[in-house]
């Protein structure tokens, strides 16, 4: 396969704002489970159930929302037609 | 037999016949034209949609160890050693989707069928592919028999089994069960878990919907499972005289082992080749993105399930049973608790949801093991001129050789070996991570030095996870351990240090100019969503 003659211009430069958000929203997603410190404690329980426990519990909707809104983002990052060939580019840095 | 329940025994043999019908008749579903090519048997024709991919790739990674082994992590320490596990099926989602994407294009434009494919072309190294394809076997195996442990524990419970000291007269149930499972794997080939995934599923939902909403009725409420659990693991142990376990990680350093374990597992699972063989079976870089998003339902059911652990202590029919004389095996905390407080129709019916939930993730395992051996080590090493038809053939005798081997495991070994060696198998699977998934996305490490990198880590963390102890057990206590004073997943420090050789021999091997091998990948191919799938005739590897 030959490289195509002019480069398309590369989907993070022409969509900074989605990209950025994208990042944000994977980064954070990954961050606010894995920083123990901020939800390591008892209270304010939910119900009966002490803060550690629920706020895990209702991590997991929350993470399928962001996921999906980041699969919403992305799709916006695609050039559009539905050309297959080399002409189609990275969603992500290569 | 003595003490069987028949009306548990016969729903779950009719539930148990029902799959074995299913995984014979899924050789007939979506049938190819030419069935005998590894793409077809090996990854179900790489033609699965977002709500088949769904149910595959949840039935994969979900497996009946989870249901078992992470309550009864919970039941006996509480939230690091199991509740950690809620956070990791957190964060493996969007971890999974900043790589899985590309590795489905890059695997689909060079009909890569599993992850030491992508290493040996990306690299154009056969050690560092075959240093990736003995990881995952390595790993996959004990993986297989834990599945088989899981199955022990639910026929330990109903009463299954003989009382004779001959452990193969004694363990009859599981090894029909197993051959069972080992013949429709090698006839139907991923068409059969994944057909049974839906029946899988289906049963774990009701299951534990029923579990979350009727079990709290019977022990007064969450309330009260909450306190049962704080109260054991704050209670302090005879033996150790350490408190039993960590009920809310308050300090920092079961913190960071907490938060290290999660992460580590993490990266881990998308490294194992039977999560590979799942997303590679789907048909769009599309239904991977979806599934990312519709996986966590999944995980909010393994939440549910690690709180069966605090269930089972606040009932204390459960805790005397599985505390009990010449017992003392927490596996059984999750069985013993259904048994008790299910009428004996329902009992059945999650017992048999247990059981299944076994056969399918070691079904995908098996598969992926075998085309590990088939394509990067029998192909590549003794006949790289095989047909694919001879490939299938060679997968199909290697997935029963596997299962076999899995079984003997699991029959003939203490149970602690196999749990020890899992312990170990996710430390070495995460040693593949930065060949494979750093190699998706850059070219500039050696692979000279990934492959040192990789040996590095793998004796690290297998000499760290030897020398682990606790008062009770000498070696393979944990797999945490102190590293300059904190307490650290093996995995973590030893993927640190796998990195750290890595990139510092890249540099000397750069600057010494050794040759950095062929790399038969293109940018865009990244990227790319080819509608058709690839081509059955040139099989990718061979081509260079």
């Amino acid at each position: 396969m030959t490289q195509p003659a002019i480069k398309p211009k590369h989907p993070i430069a022409a969509h900074p704002w989605t990209s950025a958000v994208i990042t944000i929203l994977v980064v954070a997603d990954i961050w606010f489970a894995l920083y123990v410190p901020l939800y390591a404690r008892a209270t304010p329980k939910v119900g009966d159930f002490p803060f550690f426990y629920f706020y895990l519990m209702i991590y997991m909707p929350v993470t399928g929302i962001v996921m999906w809104i980041v699969y919403l983002l992305q799709k916006r990052l695609r050039p559009t037609g539905d050309h297959q060939g080399p002409a189609a580019v990275s969603e992500v840095t290569s | 037999m003595s003490h069987v329940n028949y009306v548990v025994f016969t729903i779950v043999l009719i539930l148990f016949l029902v799959v074995t019908l299913t995984g014979f008749t899924a050789a007939r579903w979506r049938r190819a034209e030419d069935r005998l090519h590894l793409n077809e048997w090996g990854l179900g024709g790489r033609g699965f949609g977002t709500f088949i991919g769904w149910f595959l790739i949840g039935g994969d990674l979900y497996t009946a160890y989870t249901f078992v082994a992470v309550p009864s992590a919970v039941f006996l320490a509480g939230a690091v050693a199991g509740f950690f596990a809620v956070s990791y099926t957190i964060i493996v989602f969007p971890i999974a989707l900043i790589f899985m994407p590309r590795l489905w294009s890059i695997s689909r434009v060079h009909n890569y069928v599993t992850p030491a494919d992508f290493v040996r072309g990306r690299y154009g190294s056969r050690g560092l592919s075959l240093a990736t394809a003995l990881t995952g076997i390595l790993a996959l195996m004990p993986y297989i028999a834990l599945q088989l442990v899981g199955i022990q524990a639910v026929l330990t419970v109903m009463g299954v089994g003989t009382t004779s000291n001959n452990t193969f007269v004694k363990d009859l149930p599981l090894i029909i069960a197993f051959l069972v499972l080992a013949i429709f794997t090698a006839v139907s080939g991923l068409r059969a878990p994944t057909l049974i995934a839906f029946i899988k599923d289906t049963l774990i939902y009701v299951m534990i919907i029923v579990a979350i909403f009727y079990i709290p009725t019977r022990l007064g409420g969450w309330g009260n499972i909450f306190a049962a659990g704080k109260t054991h693991m704050t209670a302090i142990s005879p033996t150790t005289h350490k408190p039993n376990g960590v009920f809310i990680p308050t300090a920092g350093n079961s913190q960071l082992a907490f938060a290290t374990l999660a992460l580590g597992s993490a990266c881990a699972l998308f490294c194992y080749p039977h999560a590979i063989t799942a997303t590679l079976a789907t048909k769009r870089r599309d239904v991977i993105k979806r599934n990312m998003s519709l996986l966590p339902i999944y995980s909010i059911m393994l939440g549910f399930i690690a709180l069966l652990g605090y269930m089972a202590l606040a009932d204390k029919t459960t805790a005397a049973n599985v505390k009990g004389p010449g017992k003392g095996n927490a596996q059984l905390a999750v069985p013993y608790l259904f048994q008790h407080m299910f009428p004996s129709w329902f009992t059945g019916i999650a017992f048999a949801a247990i059981v299944i939930g076994a056969l399918v993730p070691a079904a995908i395992m098996s598969i992926a093991a075998a085309n590990l051996f088939t394509r990067n080590i029998f192909k590549e090493f003794f006949k790289p001129d095989a047909s694919p038809r001879l490939q299938t053939r060679m997968s199909q005798w290697v997935s029963l050789v596997i299962k076999l081997g899995a079984l003997l495991f699991a029959v003939e070994l203490p149970k602690t070996f196999s749990i020890n060696f899992q312990l170990l198998g996710g430390i070495w699977i995460l040693q593949t991570f930065p060949a494979l998934v750093f190699g998706l996305f850059t070219r500039w490490f050696h692979r000279w030095a990934l492959l040192a990198g990789w040996a590095g880590g793998m004796i690290f963390g297998t000499i760290a996870a030897y020398k682990t102890s606790t008062p009770t057990t000498s070696h393979w206590a944990s797999s945490t351990d102190f590293e300059f004073g904190h307490t650290v997943y093996i995995g973590v420090s030893a993927i640190i240090l796998n990195i750290a050789i890595s990139v510092v021999l890249t540099l000397i091997f750069k600057a010494v100019h050794v040759p950095a091998g062929a790399d038969e990948t293109l940018p865009h191919q990244y990227t790319a969503d080819p509608e058709e799938t690839p081509a059955p005739v040139p099989a990718g590897v061979s081509s260079l």
